[in-house]
Protein backbone atom coordinates (compact mmCIF):
# COMPACT_ATOMS: atom_id res chain seq x y z
CA UNK A 1 0.00 0.00 0.00
CA UNK A 2 1.26 3.45 -0.88
CA UNK A 3 0.61 5.95 1.91
CA UNK A 4 -1.89 8.73 1.46
CA UNK A 5 -0.26 12.15 1.38
CA UNK A 6 -1.04 15.73 2.38
CA UNK A 7 0.48 18.93 1.05
CA UNK A 8 -0.33 22.64 0.67
CA UNK A 9 -0.01 22.80 -3.09
CA UNK A 10 -0.33 19.80 -5.40
CA UNK A 11 0.91 20.22 -8.98
CA UNK A 12 -0.21 17.65 -11.55
CA UNK A 13 2.27 17.36 -14.41
CA UNK A 14 5.98 18.17 -14.49
CA UNK A 15 6.20 19.97 -17.83
CA UNK A 16 7.55 23.53 -17.96
CA UNK A 17 4.29 25.04 -16.65
CA UNK A 18 4.06 22.59 -13.75
CA UNK A 19 7.70 22.92 -12.70
CA UNK A 20 7.56 26.72 -12.82
CA UNK A 21 4.36 26.81 -10.79
CA UNK A 22 5.80 24.38 -8.25
CA UNK A 23 9.04 26.30 -7.94
CA UNK A 24 7.38 29.67 -7.38
CA UNK A 25 4.91 28.25 -4.89
CA UNK A 26 7.80 26.72 -2.91
CA UNK A 27 9.82 29.94 -3.11
CA UNK A 28 6.88 31.71 -1.53
CA UNK A 29 6.88 29.32 1.38
CA UNK A 30 4.34 26.63 0.47
CA UNK A 31 4.82 22.91 0.94
CA UNK A 32 4.61 21.63 -2.64
CA UNK A 33 4.23 18.18 -4.17
CA UNK A 34 4.52 17.71 -7.95
CA UNK A 35 3.41 14.43 -9.52
CA UNK A 36 4.32 13.21 -13.00
CA UNK A 37 2.89 10.16 -14.69
CA UNK A 38 5.93 9.52 -16.82
CA UNK A 39 9.03 7.75 -15.59
CA UNK A 40 11.28 10.45 -16.97
CA UNK A 41 10.55 14.17 -16.89
CA UNK A 42 10.87 15.76 -20.35
CA UNK A 43 10.90 12.46 -22.22
CA UNK A 44 9.66 11.52 -24.74
CA UNK A 45 9.89 15.01 -26.23
CA UNK A 46 6.71 16.26 -27.88
CA UNK A 47 8.02 19.53 -29.24
CA UNK A 48 9.62 21.38 -32.15
CA UNK A 49 12.03 22.85 -29.58
CA UNK A 50 11.94 26.41 -30.89
CA UNK A 51 11.54 29.27 -28.42
CA UNK A 52 12.06 33.00 -28.14
CA UNK A 53 14.36 34.13 -25.41
CA UNK A 54 13.44 37.60 -24.14
CA UNK A 55 11.05 36.18 -21.51
CA UNK A 56 13.55 33.91 -19.77
CA UNK A 57 14.83 36.66 -17.46
CA UNK A 58 11.33 37.59 -16.37
CA UNK A 59 10.75 34.12 -14.95
CA UNK A 60 14.37 33.70 -13.79
CA UNK A 61 15.39 30.78 -15.97
CA UNK A 62 19.14 30.84 -16.44
CA UNK A 63 20.77 29.76 -19.70
CA UNK A 64 22.06 26.21 -19.44
CA UNK A 65 23.13 23.24 -21.42
CA UNK A 66 19.57 22.88 -22.71
CA UNK A 67 20.38 25.56 -25.28
CA UNK A 68 21.13 23.72 -28.49
CA UNK A 69 21.39 26.36 -31.23
CA UNK A 70 20.99 30.13 -31.13
CA UNK A 71 19.36 31.26 -34.37
CA UNK A 72 19.64 34.67 -36.04
CA UNK A 73 16.22 34.78 -37.54
CA UNK A 74 13.20 33.12 -39.04
CA UNK A 75 12.28 32.70 -42.69
CA UNK A 76 8.68 32.54 -43.86
CA UNK A 77 8.14 30.70 -47.16
CA UNK A 78 5.03 31.25 -49.27
CA UNK A 79 3.54 28.37 -51.29
CA UNK A 80 5.65 29.29 -54.33
CA UNK A 81 8.57 29.59 -51.90
CA UNK A 82 9.11 33.29 -51.95
CA UNK A 83 10.90 34.13 -48.73
CA UNK A 84 10.42 36.76 -46.09
CA UNK A 85 13.12 36.98 -43.48
CA UNK A 86 12.55 38.11 -39.93
CA UNK A 87 15.80 38.83 -38.20
CA UNK A 88 16.65 39.50 -34.62
CA UNK A 89 16.66 43.26 -35.09
CA UNK A 90 13.14 43.79 -36.27
CA UNK A 91 11.63 40.87 -34.45
CA UNK A 92 12.65 42.55 -31.19
CA UNK A 93 14.25 39.40 -29.82
CA UNK A 94 11.30 37.26 -30.86
CA UNK A 95 13.64 34.75 -32.42
CA UNK A 96 15.86 32.79 -30.15
CA UNK A 97 16.88 29.28 -29.37
CA UNK A 98 16.41 25.78 -30.55
CA UNK A 99 16.62 23.79 -27.34
CA UNK A 100 16.99 20.27 -26.03
CA UNK A 101 13.49 20.09 -24.62
CA UNK A 102 14.17 17.07 -22.41
CA UNK A 103 17.14 18.87 -20.82
CA UNK A 104 15.08 22.05 -20.47
CA UNK A 105 12.20 20.30 -18.71
CA UNK A 106 14.61 18.46 -16.43
CA UNK A 107 16.40 21.69 -15.55
CA UNK A 108 13.13 23.35 -14.55
CA UNK A 109 12.24 20.31 -12.43
CA UNK A 110 15.68 20.47 -10.80
CA UNK A 111 15.16 24.17 -10.05
CA UNK A 112 11.80 23.28 -8.50
CA UNK A 113 13.29 20.45 -6.44
CA UNK A 114 16.09 22.74 -5.28
CA UNK A 115 13.47 25.24 -4.13
CA UNK A 116 12.01 22.52 -1.90
CA UNK A 117 9.41 20.85 -4.11
CA UNK A 118 8.82 17.11 -3.59
CA UNK A 119 8.58 15.22 -6.89
CA UNK A 120 6.90 11.86 -7.49
CA UNK A 121 7.51 10.04 -10.78
CA UNK A 122 5.33 7.38 -12.36
CA UNK A 123 2.47 8.85 -10.39
CA UNK A 124 -0.67 9.71 -12.32
CA UNK A 125 -3.72 11.59 -11.12
CA UNK A 126 -6.72 9.45 -12.04
CA UNK A 127 -9.59 11.55 -10.65
CA UNK A 128 -10.27 14.48 -8.35
CA UNK A 129 -11.23 14.42 -4.69
CA UNK A 130 -14.03 16.84 -4.03
CA UNK A 131 -15.69 18.33 -1.00
CA UNK A 132 -18.97 19.54 -2.47
CA UNK A 133 -17.83 21.54 -5.48
CA UNK A 134 -14.38 22.26 -4.13
CA UNK A 135 -11.40 20.28 -5.36
CA UNK A 136 -9.42 19.02 -2.35
CA UNK A 137 -6.83 16.80 -4.01
CA UNK A 138 -6.64 13.76 -6.25
CA UNK A 139 -6.90 10.04 -6.41
CA UNK A 140 -3.65 8.86 -7.91
CA UNK A 141 -1.75 5.77 -8.85
CA UNK A 142 1.94 5.36 -8.13
CA UNK A 143 3.57 2.42 -9.87
CA UNK A 144 0.05 1.13 -10.42
CA UNK A 145 -0.99 1.36 -6.76
CA UNK A 146 -3.91 3.61 -5.85
CA UNK A 147 -3.65 6.24 -3.11
CA UNK A 148 -4.88 9.73 -2.30
CA UNK A 149 -3.24 13.12 -2.09
CA UNK A 150 -5.05 15.88 -0.21
CA UNK A 151 -4.23 19.52 -0.81
CA UNK A 152 -6.13 22.79 -0.40
CA UNK A 153 -4.66 24.01 -3.70
CA UNK A 154 -4.50 21.70 -6.72
CA UNK A 155 -2.89 22.80 -10.00
CA UNK A 156 -3.76 21.21 -13.35
CA UNK A 157 -0.56 21.42 -15.39
CA UNK A 158 -1.25 18.23 -17.32
CA UNK A 159 -0.58 19.64 -20.76
CA UNK A 160 -2.60 19.40 -23.96
CA UNK A 161 -4.56 16.37 -22.73
CA UNK A 162 -6.11 18.76 -20.19
CA UNK A 163 -8.09 16.16 -18.30
CA UNK A 164 -7.72 17.59 -14.81
CA UNK A 165 -9.54 20.80 -15.75
CA UNK A 166 -12.37 18.88 -17.34
CA UNK A 167 -12.67 16.64 -14.29
CA UNK A 168 -13.09 19.86 -12.29
CA UNK A 169 -15.82 21.06 -14.63
CA UNK A 170 -13.77 23.86 -16.18
CA UNK A 171 -14.63 23.93 -19.88
CA UNK A 172 -11.34 23.37 -21.68
CA UNK A 173 -12.81 21.48 -24.62
CA UNK A 174 -11.62 22.65 -27.99
CA UNK A 175 -13.27 22.38 -31.38
CA UNK A 176 -11.63 20.77 -34.38
CA UNK A 177 -10.84 24.19 -35.83
CA UNK A 178 -9.05 25.08 -32.60
CA UNK A 179 -6.45 22.35 -32.81
CA UNK A 180 -3.54 21.43 -35.03
CA UNK A 181 -2.58 17.79 -35.30
CA UNK A 182 1.21 17.62 -35.40
CA UNK A 183 3.91 15.23 -36.49
CA UNK A 184 7.64 15.77 -36.53
CA UNK A 185 10.72 13.84 -37.54
CA UNK A 186 14.17 14.58 -36.29
CA UNK A 187 16.24 14.18 -39.43
CA UNK A 188 19.94 13.96 -40.02
CA UNK A 189 21.92 14.69 -43.17
CA UNK A 190 19.58 17.49 -44.28
CA UNK A 191 20.50 20.79 -45.97
CA UNK A 192 19.13 23.21 -43.40
CA UNK A 193 20.64 26.57 -42.50
CA UNK A 194 21.64 26.60 -38.87
CA UNK A 195 21.07 30.37 -38.70
CA UNK A 196 17.33 30.19 -39.30
CA UNK A 197 14.10 28.61 -38.20
CA UNK A 198 12.09 28.08 -41.39
CA UNK A 199 8.30 28.08 -41.78
CA UNK A 200 6.43 26.96 -44.92
CA UNK A 201 2.86 28.23 -45.24
CA UNK A 202 -0.16 27.52 -47.40
CA UNK A 203 -1.57 24.34 -48.88
CA UNK A 204 1.51 22.34 -47.87
CA UNK A 205 -0.01 22.39 -44.38
CA UNK A 206 -3.67 23.44 -44.31
CA UNK A 207 -4.36 25.66 -41.32
CA UNK A 208 -0.83 25.20 -40.00
CA UNK A 209 2.71 25.14 -41.34
CA UNK A 210 5.76 23.00 -41.96
CA UNK A 211 8.65 23.90 -39.66
CA UNK A 212 12.37 23.30 -39.88
CA UNK A 213 14.22 24.02 -36.65
CA UNK A 214 17.98 23.43 -36.97
CA UNK A 215 19.78 21.36 -34.36
CA UNK A 216 23.28 21.79 -35.85
CA UNK A 217 25.49 19.64 -38.06
CA UNK A 218 22.87 18.66 -40.62
CA UNK A 219 20.37 17.74 -37.93
CA UNK A 220 16.92 19.36 -37.80
CA UNK A 221 13.42 19.00 -36.44
CA UNK A 222 11.17 18.78 -39.50
CA UNK A 223 7.53 18.94 -38.50
CA UNK A 224 4.04 19.86 -39.49
CA UNK A 225 0.80 21.07 -37.96
CA UNK A 226 -2.51 20.66 -39.78
CA UNK A 227 -5.76 22.17 -38.53
CA UNK A 228 -7.98 19.23 -37.54
CA UNK A 229 -11.04 20.76 -39.25
CA UNK A 230 -9.08 20.68 -42.52
CA UNK A 231 -8.07 17.02 -42.22
CA UNK A 232 -9.75 15.06 -44.99
CA UNK A 233 -8.49 11.56 -44.32
CA UNK A 234 -6.84 9.78 -41.40
CA UNK A 235 -3.09 10.38 -41.00
CA UNK A 236 -3.19 13.58 -43.07
CA UNK A 237 -0.47 15.11 -40.90
CA UNK A 238 1.87 12.30 -41.89
CA UNK A 239 0.76 12.35 -45.52
CA UNK A 240 1.37 16.10 -45.86
CA UNK A 241 4.72 15.97 -44.06
CA UNK A 242 5.98 13.04 -46.11
CA UNK A 243 4.88 14.82 -49.28
CA UNK A 244 6.67 18.02 -48.29
CA UNK A 245 9.86 16.10 -47.58
CA UNK A 246 9.63 14.17 -50.85
CA UNK A 247 9.32 17.47 -52.73
CA UNK A 248 12.42 18.97 -51.14
CA UNK A 249 15.59 17.17 -52.24
CA UNK A 250 17.64 18.73 -49.42
CA UNK A 251 15.37 16.90 -46.98
CA UNK A 252 14.36 13.87 -49.05
CA UNK A 253 17.96 12.67 -48.82
CA UNK A 254 17.87 12.94 -45.02
CA UNK A 255 17.35 10.12 -42.58
CA UNK A 256 14.74 10.06 -39.85
CA UNK A 257 16.03 9.25 -36.41
CA UNK A 258 13.06 10.17 -34.25
CA UNK A 259 9.34 10.76 -34.60
CA UNK A 260 6.96 12.62 -32.32
CA UNK A 261 3.40 13.79 -32.55
CA UNK A 262 0.89 15.68 -30.53
CA UNK A 263 -1.86 18.22 -30.38
CA UNK A 264 -1.49 21.97 -30.27
CA UNK A 265 -4.40 24.20 -29.35
CA UNK A 266 -4.86 27.27 -31.53
CA UNK A 267 -7.92 28.60 -29.74
CA UNK A 268 -8.85 31.96 -28.31
CA UNK A 269 -8.01 32.29 -24.61
CA UNK A 270 -10.32 30.32 -22.29
CA UNK A 271 -12.94 32.24 -20.34
CA UNK A 272 -12.19 30.46 -17.10
CA UNK A 273 -9.02 28.84 -15.75
CA UNK A 274 -9.83 28.55 -12.01
CA UNK A 275 -12.48 26.98 -9.81
CA UNK A 276 -12.73 26.32 -6.09
CA UNK A 277 -9.54 24.57 -5.02
CA UNK A 278 -8.01 24.41 -8.48
CA UNK A 279 -6.08 26.46 -11.05
CA UNK A 280 -5.01 25.47 -14.57
CA UNK A 281 -1.76 26.51 -16.21
CA UNK A 282 0.10 26.04 -19.50
CA UNK A 283 -1.33 23.86 -22.27
CA UNK A 284 -3.91 22.56 -19.79
CA UNK A 285 -5.32 26.11 -19.79
CA UNK A 286 -4.94 26.35 -23.61
CA UNK A 287 -2.31 29.07 -23.32
CA UNK A 288 -0.48 28.21 -26.53
CA UNK A 289 0.02 31.12 -28.90
CA UNK A 290 -2.57 30.38 -31.61
CA UNK A 291 -0.49 31.96 -34.35
CA UNK A 292 2.92 30.40 -33.69
CA UNK A 293 1.86 27.25 -31.84
CA UNK A 294 4.52 27.98 -29.21
CA UNK A 295 3.51 27.23 -25.64
CA UNK A 296 6.68 26.93 -23.58
CA UNK A 297 7.08 30.63 -22.84
CA UNK A 298 3.44 31.28 -21.97
CA UNK A 299 3.32 28.22 -19.72
CA UNK A 300 6.36 29.43 -17.79
CA UNK A 301 5.20 33.03 -17.54
CA UNK A 302 1.76 31.99 -16.27
CA UNK A 303 3.42 29.38 -14.04
CA UNK A 304 5.30 32.03 -12.11
CA UNK A 305 2.08 33.92 -11.44
CA UNK A 306 0.16 30.73 -10.64
CA UNK A 307 2.77 29.47 -8.16
CA UNK A 308 2.88 32.79 -6.37
CA UNK A 309 -0.92 32.93 -5.98
CA UNK A 310 -1.04 29.25 -4.95
CA UNK A 311 1.34 29.90 -2.05
CA UNK A 312 -0.60 33.01 -1.01
CA UNK A 313 -3.89 31.09 -1.05
CA UNK A 314 -2.43 28.26 1.01
CA UNK A 315 -1.02 30.73 3.54
CA UNK A 316 -4.31 32.60 3.74
CA UNK A 317 -6.24 29.35 4.05
CA UNK A 318 -8.47 30.56 1.23
CA UNK A 319 -8.32 28.40 -1.91
CA UNK A 320 -11.58 29.80 -3.28
CA UNK A 321 -12.15 30.77 -6.86
CA UNK A 322 -12.55 34.33 -5.63
CA UNK A 323 -9.03 34.28 -4.21
CA UNK A 324 -7.73 32.69 -7.41
CA UNK A 325 -8.98 35.69 -9.40
CA UNK A 326 -5.59 37.15 -8.60
CA UNK A 327 -4.09 34.51 -10.88
CA UNK A 328 -6.88 34.70 -13.43
CA UNK A 329 -6.40 38.46 -13.73
CA UNK A 330 -2.62 38.25 -13.45
CA UNK A 331 -2.00 35.91 -16.34
CA UNK A 332 -4.55 37.68 -18.50
CA UNK A 333 -2.93 41.07 -17.87
CA UNK A 334 0.38 39.61 -19.02
CA UNK A 335 -0.69 37.36 -21.93
CA UNK A 336 -4.29 37.71 -23.01
CA UNK A 337 -4.11 40.70 -25.34
CA UNK A 338 -1.41 39.10 -27.50
CA UNK A 339 -3.11 35.71 -27.43
CA UNK A 340 -6.32 37.28 -28.62
CA UNK A 341 -4.67 39.40 -31.31
CA UNK A 342 -2.71 36.42 -32.62
CA UNK A 343 -5.86 34.30 -32.57
CA UNK A 344 -7.61 36.88 -34.78
CA UNK A 345 -4.64 36.94 -37.15
CA UNK A 346 -4.61 33.14 -37.26
CA UNK A 347 -8.35 32.99 -37.98
CA UNK A 348 -7.67 35.15 -41.03
CA UNK A 349 -4.53 33.34 -42.13
CA UNK A 350 -6.14 29.91 -42.25
CA UNK A 351 -8.60 31.20 -44.85
CA UNK A 352 -6.00 32.64 -47.24
CA UNK A 353 -5.50 31.09 -50.65
CA UNK A 354 -2.04 30.13 -51.85
CA UNK A 355 -2.14 33.07 -54.30
CA UNK A 356 -2.78 35.52 -51.48
CA UNK A 357 -0.02 34.01 -49.35
CA UNK A 358 2.34 34.41 -52.28
CA UNK A 359 1.42 38.06 -52.68
CA UNK A 360 1.79 38.84 -49.00
CA UNK A 361 5.21 37.23 -48.75
CA UNK A 362 6.31 38.71 -52.08
CA UNK A 363 5.37 42.20 -50.94
CA UNK A 364 7.29 41.75 -47.73
CA UNK A 365 10.33 40.11 -49.26
CA UNK A 366 11.63 43.38 -50.71
CA UNK A 367 11.00 45.76 -47.84
CA UNK A 368 12.82 46.46 -44.62
CA UNK A 369 10.37 46.77 -41.82
CA UNK A 370 11.38 48.96 -38.92
CA UNK A 371 9.31 46.98 -36.53
CA UNK A 372 7.44 43.80 -37.14
CA UNK A 373 3.78 44.19 -36.34
CA UNK A 374 0.54 43.53 -38.12
CA UNK A 375 0.07 47.20 -39.03
CA UNK A 376 3.48 47.59 -40.67
CA UNK A 377 3.09 44.33 -42.54
CA UNK A 378 -0.26 45.40 -43.93
CA UNK A 379 1.09 48.78 -45.01
CA UNK A 380 3.91 47.12 -46.92
CA UNK A 381 1.51 44.69 -48.60
CA UNK A 382 -0.94 47.50 -49.39
CA UNK A 383 1.67 49.38 -51.41
CA UNK A 384 2.25 46.50 -53.77
CA UNK A 385 -1.05 44.60 -53.75
CA UNK A 386 -3.81 46.93 -52.53
CA UNK A 387 -6.47 44.37 -53.43
CA UNK A 388 -5.01 41.91 -50.91
CA UNK A 389 -5.27 44.19 -47.90
CA UNK A 390 -8.99 44.60 -48.45
CA UNK A 391 -9.40 41.24 -46.76
CA UNK A 392 -7.60 42.59 -43.71
CA UNK A 393 -9.49 45.79 -43.14
CA UNK A 394 -10.45 44.67 -39.66
CA UNK A 395 -6.82 45.00 -38.64
CA UNK A 396 -6.26 48.53 -39.88
CA UNK B 1 -31.36 -1.80 -34.57
CA UNK B 2 -27.76 -1.40 -35.69
CA UNK B 3 -25.31 -1.67 -32.83
CA UNK B 4 -22.81 1.11 -32.09
CA UNK B 5 -19.92 1.16 -34.53
CA UNK B 6 -16.73 -0.14 -33.05
CA UNK B 7 -13.79 2.14 -32.38
CA UNK B 8 -10.34 0.66 -32.41
CA UNK B 9 -7.15 2.37 -31.29
CA UNK B 10 -4.11 0.60 -32.65
CA UNK B 11 -2.13 1.17 -29.49
CA UNK B 12 0.05 -1.89 -29.31
CA UNK B 13 2.81 0.18 -30.89
CA UNK B 14 2.15 -0.78 -34.47
CA UNK B 15 0.74 2.63 -35.32
CA UNK B 16 0.10 4.70 -32.19
CA UNK B 17 2.97 6.96 -31.10
CA UNK B 18 1.37 7.81 -27.72
CA UNK B 19 1.15 11.51 -28.47
CA UNK B 20 -2.06 12.34 -26.63
CA UNK B 21 -3.65 14.31 -29.48
CA UNK B 22 -6.81 12.19 -29.33
CA UNK B 23 -7.00 12.56 -25.54
CA UNK B 24 -6.95 16.34 -25.63
CA UNK B 25 -9.62 16.76 -28.26
CA UNK B 26 -12.13 14.05 -27.35
CA UNK B 27 -15.17 16.13 -26.39
CA UNK B 28 -16.23 13.53 -23.83
CA UNK B 29 -12.80 13.09 -22.30
CA UNK B 30 -13.11 9.35 -22.66
CA UNK B 31 -9.59 8.42 -23.81
CA UNK B 32 -6.82 8.04 -21.23
CA UNK B 33 -3.11 7.75 -21.98
CA UNK B 34 -0.49 6.59 -19.51
CA UNK B 35 2.95 6.38 -21.09
CA UNK B 36 2.38 3.62 -23.65
CA UNK B 37 -1.00 2.44 -22.51
CA UNK B 38 -4.24 3.81 -23.90
CA UNK B 39 -7.57 3.07 -22.34
CA UNK B 40 -10.82 4.24 -23.75
CA UNK B 41 -14.30 4.25 -22.26
CA UNK B 42 -16.43 2.35 -24.73
CA UNK B 43 -19.67 3.29 -22.93
CA UNK B 44 -19.13 7.06 -22.99
CA UNK B 45 -17.80 7.34 -26.56
CA UNK B 46 -20.37 8.59 -29.08
CA UNK B 47 -18.32 7.58 -32.15
CA UNK B 48 -18.13 11.23 -33.21
CA UNK B 49 -14.88 10.41 -35.05
CA UNK B 50 -13.16 13.63 -34.00
CA UNK B 51 -10.25 11.64 -32.57
CA UNK B 52 -9.86 9.84 -35.88
CA UNK B 53 -9.13 13.18 -37.56
CA UNK B 54 -6.93 14.42 -34.74
CA UNK B 55 -4.60 11.43 -34.78
CA UNK B 56 -1.51 12.41 -36.80
CA UNK B 57 -0.70 8.86 -37.82
CA UNK B 58 -4.10 7.29 -38.45
CA UNK B 59 -4.05 4.89 -35.53
CA UNK B 60 -7.77 5.14 -34.79
CA UNK B 61 -10.32 3.32 -36.86
CA UNK B 62 -14.08 3.28 -36.62
CA UNK B 63 -16.05 0.72 -38.54
C1 LIG C 1 4.65 18.45 -32.10
C2 LIG C 1 4.69 19.65 -31.20
C3 LIG C 1 5.63 20.65 -31.43
C4 LIG C 1 5.69 21.76 -30.60
N1 LIG C 1 6.66 22.70 -30.83
C5 LIG C 1 6.80 23.75 -29.99
C6 LIG C 1 7.87 24.68 -30.15
O1 LIG C 1 8.70 24.55 -31.05
N2 LIG C 1 7.95 25.72 -29.29
C7 LIG C 1 7.06 25.89 -28.26
O2 LIG C 1 7.18 26.86 -27.49
N3 LIG C 1 6.05 25.01 -28.07
C8 LIG C 1 5.90 23.95 -28.91
N4 LIG C 1 4.88 23.05 -28.71
C9 LIG C 1 3.99 23.25 -27.57
C10 LIG C 1 4.72 22.88 -26.28
O3 LIG C 1 5.23 21.58 -26.38
C11 LIG C 1 3.76 22.99 -25.10
O4 LIG C 1 3.17 24.26 -25.12
C12 LIG C 1 4.47 22.79 -23.76
O5 LIG C 1 4.97 21.52 -23.61
C13 LIG C 1 3.48 23.10 -22.64
O6 LIG C 1 4.00 22.82 -21.38
P1 LIG C 1 3.07 22.30 -20.22
O7 LIG C 1 3.93 22.23 -19.02
O8 LIG C 1 1.83 23.09 -20.17
O9 LIG C 1 2.62 20.85 -20.67
P2 LIG C 1 3.50 19.54 -21.00
O10 LIG C 1 4.86 19.90 -21.38
O11 LIG C 1 2.68 18.76 -21.95
O12 LIG C 1 3.56 18.79 -19.60
C14 LIG C 1 2.45 18.13 -19.04
C15 LIG C 1 2.95 17.02 -18.16
O13 LIG C 1 1.88 16.49 -17.39
C16 LIG C 1 2.00 15.10 -17.33
N5 LIG C 1 0.67 14.56 -17.04
C17 LIG C 1 -0.41 14.55 -17.87
N6 LIG C 1 -1.47 13.99 -17.27
C18 LIG C 1 -1.06 13.64 -16.02
C19 LIG C 1 -1.72 12.99 -14.91
N7 LIG C 1 -3.00 12.62 -15.00
N8 LIG C 1 -1.00 12.77 -13.79
C20 LIG C 1 0.30 13.13 -13.72
N9 LIG C 1 0.97 13.74 -14.72
C21 LIG C 1 0.30 13.99 -15.87
C22 LIG C 1 2.54 14.72 -18.68
O14 LIG C 1 3.15 13.45 -18.66
C23 LIG C 1 3.52 15.85 -18.94
O15 LIG C 1 4.80 15.55 -18.48
C24 LIG C 1 4.77 21.91 -29.53
C25 LIG C 1 3.82 20.92 -29.30
C26 LIG C 1 3.77 19.80 -30.12
C27 LIG C 1 2.76 18.74 -29.84
S1 LIG D 1 -15.11 8.92 -31.31
FE1 LIG D 1 -15.49 10.92 -30.32
S2 LIG D 1 -16.27 10.38 -28.27
FE2 LIG D 1 -15.32 8.51 -29.10
S3 LIG D 1 -13.20 8.57 -28.32
FE3 LIG D 1 -13.18 9.53 -30.35
S4 LIG D 1 -13.42 11.74 -29.93
FE4 LIG D 1 -14.04 10.63 -28.06
S1 LIG E 1 -3.66 10.58 -31.45
FE1 LIG E 1 -3.18 8.60 -32.45
S2 LIG E 1 -0.98 8.33 -32.12
FE2 LIG E 1 -1.64 9.92 -30.70
S3 LIG E 1 -2.11 8.80 -28.78
FE3 LIG E 1 -4.05 8.97 -29.92
S4 LIG E 1 -4.16 7.06 -31.13
FE4 LIG E 1 -2.03 7.26 -30.44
Amino acid sequence: MVQNLKTDVLVIGAGPAGSMTAKWAAKHGAKVLMIEKRQEIGSPVRCGEGMSKEWLKEVEIKPGRWINVEVEGARIYSPSEKVFEINEKHAGNEVGYVVERDEFDKQLAIDAANAGVEVLLKTAATSLLKDGNRVVGVKAKAFGEPFEIRAPVTIGADGFESQVGRWAGIPTNIAMRDMDTCLQYRMTNVDCDVRYCDFFLGRVAPGGYVWIFPKGEGLANVGIGVQVSQVSSPADARTYLDRWIANHPGYAKGKKIDMVGGGVSISAPLKQTVADGIMLVGDAARMIDPLTGGGIANGCIAGKICGTVAAEAAAAGDPSKEFFQKYEKGWRARLEEKLYRNWLAKEKLVTLSDTTFDKVVDALAGVRLEKLNVHNILRAVHEKYPEVTKEFEAFL
Amino acid sequence: MPSKKSLHIESSGQLCIYCGACVGICPLNCIYLDETRITFDERVCTRCEICVKACPVGAIEID
